[in-house]
């Protein structure tokens, strides 16, 4: 194992050799600018059309909104408990349900 | 560093003159890396020019100097992986192609074109190939970063951004694997 090991530090050190830094070629960096400016234009593409997808849901949000604040101004307003409302509304049996409470306030010796 | 910082800054800042210079600069050592990384010089420039679109893309969120070559590096090292990646896919459905004879054709009158020195080459460059070949794509690239390109550990855990410990045990792993095949592939003494 440890000869094969030392070949193989030997076959690292070949490979290297072997293959050496290449040049670029002449077009490199007119190809490079031309993938740079496709993806540009594409991701310019995409956050415009991000930028309409959000102003058309604003304005279906501020659609809603317009549509639906009548409605909810028609209905009666109402402000306190279900209890309160009905207390109100039958004020007299409420009074009527607690039940008159008769104090005598003279002694029966008295009458 | 091969440019300033202060290159780097204007080229982050939307120089285009200044991020030339910055390709022009780490252009060469960057396309011999993928060459050694990839093995096959066909395709070198289009990893390369990969590379150098993510850096492009990705110079904002540079935040020191120290970290600008370990990050590149990081970037050699994705696209190369997404290569092979691609290529391992591409390759077995080619093969799966061909017949095991066509396949051997193709072979030999590759090497009949190559000269001698060349010949010598494209051997060495095949038997790493294949010995590498047993490990994933990801201890293909680690591997050859430590013992080819000669990164040292804490080169490494900067690109890989992995401890130094942890790194030591994919190596030693990868590095057996390799030498098991490179035993089994060798004729018995």
């Amino acid at each position: 194992m440890e000869n094969f090991d030392q070949k193989l530090d030997s076959l690292f050190a070949a490979y290297r050799e072997a293959v050496q830094d290449p040049d670029a070629s002449a077009d490199f960096m007119p190809k490079l600018w031309s993938r740079i400016d496709a993806k540009r234009s594409f991701v310019y593409r995409l956050k415009r059309m991000s930028q309409v997808a959000v102003a058309a849901a604003l304005a279906a949000c501020l659609l809603g909104g317009a549509l639906i604040t009548p409605l909810s101004q028609r209905t009666p307003h109402i402000s306190g408990t279900y209890v309160d409302v009905l207390a109100e509304a039958h004020a007299e049996d409420a009074v009527a349900a607690l039940g008159g409470v008769r104090i005598d306030l003279l002694d029966a010796d008295q009458q | 560093m091969l440019v300033d910082f202060e290159q780097i800054q204007k080229a982050r800042s939307g120089d285009d003159a200044a991020f030339n210079q910055v390709v022009l600069a780490y252009r060469k050592r960057i396309m011999g890396t993928i060459a050694r990384l990839i093995g096959r010089p066909e395709d070198v420039e289009d990893v390369a020019q990969e590379v150098f679109l993510r850096l492009y893309y990705s110079l904002d969120q540079l935040r020191t100097p120290e970290v600008f070559e370990p990050w590149l590096h990081r970037l050699t090292v994705n696209a190369s992986y997404d290569y092979l990646r691609k290529q391992r896919r591409r390759h077995e459905s080619r093969m799966a192609d061909l017949s095991e004879q066509q396949v051997m054709m193709a072979d030999a009158s590759a090497g009949g074109k190559a000269n001698t020195d060349e010949r010598h080459r494209t051997q060495v460059r095949e038997l790493l190939d294949s010995l590498m070949g047993s490990l994933s794509e990801d201890d293909q690239i680690l591997l050859k970063l430590k013992e080819v390109e000669g990164l040292s550990l804490k080169e490494l855990e900067k690109i890989y951004r992995v401890k130094e410990n942890a790194l030591k045990v994919r190596l030693f792993r990868a590095r057996q694997r390799v030498l098991r095949v490179f035993e089994a592939q060798s004729p018995k003494e």
